[in-house]
């Protein structure tokens, strides 16, 4: 039996999104956000401005979580209060974001602060899905108390994995400017 | 003048040093970045509340009290990693009309904060119920703070 080896499997499967990241961006919105003189910096400031209340607000609820702000009010209340604003600032941030990708998605594909930000995006999902599958479950028991393993580790982690996604998204800019 | 200051500043061996470090930017930027997130989130979850959009769970002055803290200390590394990227590449900053305008608002923003922490002092009932001045000096530096992000971004493009 004739067997492809992984690692060019991998490499064909790589090529293919390649091919599709070009047939991206030849439609007619992207190619008219890329040769549009505004159309790029406009949707990169409203890419900004709701990233930072996405870091912002997710970052209210990492440091009561970590214990180090808002100790006196329950942790159900603070997020609550960050938790809408998060979302939908997320919403806006991830449109925006997918239409630049969009512009230049080939280029975007290729470079690697772009993947790590991806990755850490898609591990930052994982760990608020644990997070709230596992330790915010029994959110009750710990509300106002000292806040539990758990939910310090998660924070710990929400924390770097965003300064990283900051970080790469700045970089991004700078790698892949013409 | 400025030109003249910003050829200088350009010239000193601080700003070429900085120059010559490819990372130095992008790294400055990402702190400056982070520390916009903190103002802006906490200024605007301040402004929701005197707007009487959000937060009625909790009294105005207990907000401040709780946010104000993290602005200053946000708005102060603002300082130093402007500073920084000014340092590296004055003529883009110093020269540049949308860093200008973005100057101008940032030092009104500080000033309406000063102005709501001295009359929370004076009346720690102040904003318990939304009336037109604090719902105008929340709606203004909400406008201000967006204004401020969308100036900053187009540095880039002026």
């Amino acid at each position: 039996m004739d067997r492809v080896p992984l690692a060019h499997a991998l490499h064909l499967r790589m090529m293919a999104l390649r091919d599709t990241c070009q047939q991206l961006q030849d439609l007619s919105f992207p190619s008219q956000i890329r040769e549009s003189d505004w159309l790029f910096p406009t949707l990169e400031t409203v890419h900004v401005l709701a990233l930072v209340l996405v870091v912002g607000s997710i970052l209210i609820a990492d440091l009561r979580l970590l214990g180090i702000a808002n100790r006196a009010r329950p942790v159900r209340s603070v997020i609550a209060e960050t938790l809408p604003l998060t979302w939908s600032a997320f919403a806006v941030a991830a449109v925006a974001g997918s239409l630049l990708f969009s512009s230049k998605a080939v280029t975007y594909y290729d470079d690697w602060p772009f993947r790590i930000k991806m990755l850490c995006l898609v591990l930052a999902g994982i760990n608020m899905a644990c997070f709230h599958a596992l330790t915010y479950r029994h959110v009750a028991q710990w509300d106002m108390g000292p806040t539990p393993i758990g939910a310090r580790v998660a924070a710990g982690l929400s924390l770097i994995l965003w300064v990283t996604i900051v970080g790469a998204g700045r970089w991004i800019g700078f790698t892949t400017r013409e | 003048m400025i030109s003249q200051f910003c050829k200088w500043l350009d010239a000193t061996p601080l700003s070429q040093t900085f120059q010559g470090w490819v990372w130095f930017v992008p790294t400055v930027q990402t702190v400056h970045i982070l520390c916009i997130a903190v103002v802006v989130t906490s200024v605007g979850m301040l402004d929701f509340k005197l707007l009487g959009i959000a937060g009625r769970e909790r009294a105005l002055a207990a907000m401040v009290s709780s946010f104000m803290p993290w602005i200053w200390s946000a708005l102060a590394i603002l300082l130093a990693t402007g500073v920084l990227l000014t340092i590296t590449e004055p003529a883009r900053e110093l020269m540049n009309v949308a860093f200008r305008t973005k100057m101008l608002m940032v030092l009104i923003v500080v000033m309406i904060l000063r102005r709501l922490e001295f009359a929370l002092r004076h009346n720690p009932g102040y904003g318990a119920t939304p009336r037109l001045g604090a719902r105008l000096v929340g709606a203004g530096s909400l406008l201000l703070v967006v204004a401020i992000v969308v100036a900053g971004r187009w540095i880039a493009y002026l």
